[in-house]
């Protein structure tokens, strides 16, 4: 299992950001995402692979109304 | 026009006059506010005390004294003591920084019967400042329509009777433009303010602010739009107001530090210019560019807020939307505004109404009007959504309520509630374009069942309860309102934050003091009540702030700058947060800090919530929100998402959803929800310094320097 923004999620061999963000549903075009602590660059979100146990946070940066 | 034009010329019949040479402005503010009784016709002029200045800096805190000021605790929206008050602020009126045209306008609600606020671009909050008025406050009513016109060249202040047919506010925008201009340049120095016929049949009137768009050759206008003020207005017999002003120069304020605004303004407009494109593209879609995001995370209102997404919902997205806006036009609502974000359809057909076959120019789809006259109404037409909008801003009615009052109307159609007889023959199914737009006709024109619609969701609720039998409890689950007023579009059930954002106002659900929804539902930056309260705390305070400058929120968090996110609180931007504290020093030669701009709307947020008090408003009874606005009231809505809310269920409330009905499963979700609103009314009240029953405590309001003896008559009443 992973941690996405405080929630469980499971956890599959190779998950990259690209995986998790098409599993969370996460469509939102600026997005930082960090694991463990660390900020994934943008251009590395198709080959990063989330460890399991990882604390990952997709923060949306949306401004709203 | 030119005909039209002329005929108005020629019957001015001036009823009133007064001549006074404009006040010079001394850092950010002239000194002076203009007074104008049209009962008895007088115009005078008043001083800006320190007081004013330290505790109300301006913007809605002038509106919010000045009304205090004017009217009991008895006094009624269309009682003649009743004000409209309309200021920009301090800051307001620089060129160098986005959004800094803003006007706010403050007057007691025919929705909500209790003072209201609204903020509007435009140019008119500016030029009325540098035609040497702080503020502008009116008092009284005419007898027959008047125009008030203020004439900052001349140093003139008129009321006059002028020949011509309100009731279209483009056309009073266009035509007064043309009679008050020497020629075409002379237009930009010209700002109108009107509303139309839908504003003297409905409680939801708003006012229109133009400004003129040189490139189109038309005035453009922006709506202050929440609660009613055009109500108000056209109550009073105020065909338009309007103020002339050509001077306008970068140094117009008279700032104390010229050199940092421009400097910061420099500096947020190169961001602008490298991240607007990959960030919100508030340039080439405006607010609009939320409609798709919305949507892809449930959160755009649909079915009178029952869902948070539909498949529909694609024909007018973000992208669809932008495709019918006309680009590479210079868009922005106030001259120098570098993130330029009120797009408009140029040459739009209309299919419908008294303007049938004219092309004409429509501002907007903006976000609210996309979400609430299209999706909340479960119309995907973006024809249908640009012409709903155009006539809405000339008829002089608020889109966001009238799309969630038409929402209303559909699901209580199609509950039975109301039936064809009722509706005068409108088959009111969610998705009938046709019968929502004969709808927003007939509130125009006062007649059919438009003339029930549009007295607002809370009057609609008594109504059906009342004349046709409904069950009110019914009605009250699923009637989008809070304290009288419509909420805004998002679907919020599933951020607890965001449910307090918009119940906890002042004023009633709209958006301007919080928007949580991603923080809180998805960033999950919001977990505890604790966090919670605190952002219910800091984020209606910090956007009270732009209400008291004259300034727009949206240069605030509509562009990110670099290095943001490894900021310590990166949704509060703290480099824009520095850049505003930096520009209201420099325009006024003083030198607050962040914790002080924060302690600046403390006192005005506070004083507009003891003056709901004064009007018998303002405990915590009326912080309670309609269920649909926290969870599922109908088995459908429950089914639609029934996956993510039997694992609350199994998850949060501990309740294991097996074997149970679907109606004992929406019960328990129910009393979950419903509690966990009333503790997060408990700790927001604590945090913001308040009683159990949301009445701001004595000492605090002492600490905050409002302790005025009027004042703490009121708060004693309930202590």
């Amino acid at each position: 299992m992973i941690e996405v923004n405080g929630k469980a999620i499971e956890w599959e061999e190779g998950m990259t950001v690209e995986n998790l963000l098409l599993k969370m549903n996460y469509t939102f075009p600026k997005i930082i995402i960090r694991v463990n602590g660390e900020i994934v660059a943008k251009e590395l979100w198709g080959s990063f692979e989330i460890p399991d146990r990882a604390d990952v946070h997709a923060h949306h940066l949306i401004a709203g109304g | 026009m030119n005909s039209s034009v002329e005929k108005m010329r020629a019957s001015r019949k001036e009823l009133a006059r007064y001549d006074y040479k404009p006040a010079s402005i001394e850092r950010g503010y002239s000194g002076k506010t203009l007074y104008i009784n049209i009962s008895d016709q007088t115009i005078k002029s008043k001083d800006v005390t320190d007081q004013m200045k330290d505790i109300f800096i301006g913007g809605k805190g002038f509106g919010l004294w000045y009304l205090w000021n004017a009217v009991q605790p008895e006094t009624k929206w269309n009682d003649p003591e009743n004000e409209i008050v309309i200021s920009s602020g301090p800051v307001g009126g620089i060129t160098q920084y986005p959004g800094s045209g803003k006007s706010l306008v403050v007057t007691l609600s025919p929705l909500t019967n209790s003072v209201m606020d609204s903020n509007v671009g435009g140019f008119f909050g500016p030029y009325l400042k540098f035609s040497g008025w702080d503020a502008l406050e009116i008092q009284g009513k005419a007898e027959k329509d008047i125009v008030i016109l203020i004439d900052g060249d001349k140093g003139t202040v008129t009321i006059e009777e002028i020949d011509f047919q309100p009731g279209a506010s483009h056309l009073i925008s266009e035509q007064l433009t043309e009679m008050l201009a020497e020629n075409e340049k002379d237009k930009m120095h010209i700002s109108v303010v009107s509303s139309g016929s839908g504003a003297e049949h409905t409680n939801v009137g708003i006012l229109n602010f133009s400004f003129y768009d040189l490139r189109r050759k038309a005035a453009r206008m922006k709506q202050a739009g929440r609660g009613g003020t055009g109500t108000v207005f056209r109550d009073k017999k105020i065909a338009a107001l309007a103020v002339k002003y050509s001077s306008l120069t970068g140094r117009s304020n008279n700032p104390a530090d010229p050199a940092k605004i421009s400097k910061t303004g420099v500096k947020i407009t190169r961001e602008i210019n490298k991240f607007d494109n990959e960030q919100f593209r508030m340039r080439q879609i405006g607010t609009a560019n939320l409609m798709t995001p919305m949507n892809d995370y449930d959160l755009l209102p649909v079915h009178n807020f029952k869902y948070g997404s539909h498949p529909d919902a694609v024909k007018i997205s973000s992208d669809v939307l932008r495709d019918r806006f006309t680009q590479n036009m210079p868009d922005g609502c106030w001259i120098g505004c570098s993130l330029s974000c009120c797009k408009a359809v140029d040459n739009f057909e209309l299919k419908s109404g008294p303007f049938k076959g004219e092309k004409v120019i429509v501002d907007g789809p903006e976000y609210e009007n996309a979400a609430g006259l299209g999706s909340n109404c479960g119309i995907f037409d973006p024809d249908y959504v640009i012409e709903a909008n155009f006539y809405c801003d000339t008829y002089g009615l608020d889109t966001i309520s009238t799309g969630t009052m038409i929402a209303f109307t559909m699901e209580c159609y199609e509950n039975n509630i109301i039936n064809k007889e009722i509706t005068g023959g409108l088959e009111l199914n969610f998705g009938n374009a046709a019968a929502a737009m004969e709808l927003i006709h007939q509130m125009g024109r006062g007649e059919g069942f438009g003339l029930i619609v549009g007295q607002g969701v809370r009057r609609m609720k008594q109504i059906f309860a009342e004349e046709y039998g409904a069950d009110p409890s019914f009605l009250q689950d699923i009637g989008m309102e809070n304290k009288g007023l419509e909420y805004s579009q998002y679907q919020a059930k599933e951020s607890l934050a965001q449910q307090g954002g918009y119940a906890m106002t002042n004023k009633g659900p709209q958006h301007d003091e919080a928007w949580l929804i991603f923080m809180d539902m998805v960033n999950n930056q919001l977990p505890s009540f604790e966090k919670k309260a605190e952002a219910l705390h800091y984020f209606p305070m910090f956007r009270t702030w732009f209400g008291l400058q004259g300034l727009c929120k949206l240069p605030w968090n509509d562009i990110v700058p670099e290095g943001n996110a490894q900021t310590d609180s990166p949704e509060k931007i703290p480099e824009h947060v520095q850049n505003y504290v930096d520009l209201f020093n420099a325009v006024t030669g003083k030198n607050i800090d962040k914790e002080e701009m924060i302690r600046q709307s403390e006192r005005v947020y506070n004083f507009q919530r003891i003056f709901n008090l004064r009007l018998g408003f303002g405990t915590r009874e009326h912080d309670a929100a309609p269920y649909r606005a926290l969870g599922p009231v109908t088995v459908e809505e429950y089914e639609s998402r029934a996956e993510r809310y039997d694992k609350q269920l199994e998850e949060d409330v501990g309740i294991n959803p097996a074997g149970l009905s679907i109606e004992e499963k929406i019960k328990a979700m129910r009393k979950y929800r419903e509690e966990r609103y009333e503790t997060l009314l408990n700790v927001v009240y604590k945090r913001r310094g308040w009683t159990e029953n949301g009445i701001p405590r004595p000492e605090f309001v002492r600490e905050l320097g409002i302790d005025f003896p009027e004042v703490m008559e009121v708060i004693n009443k309930y202590i």
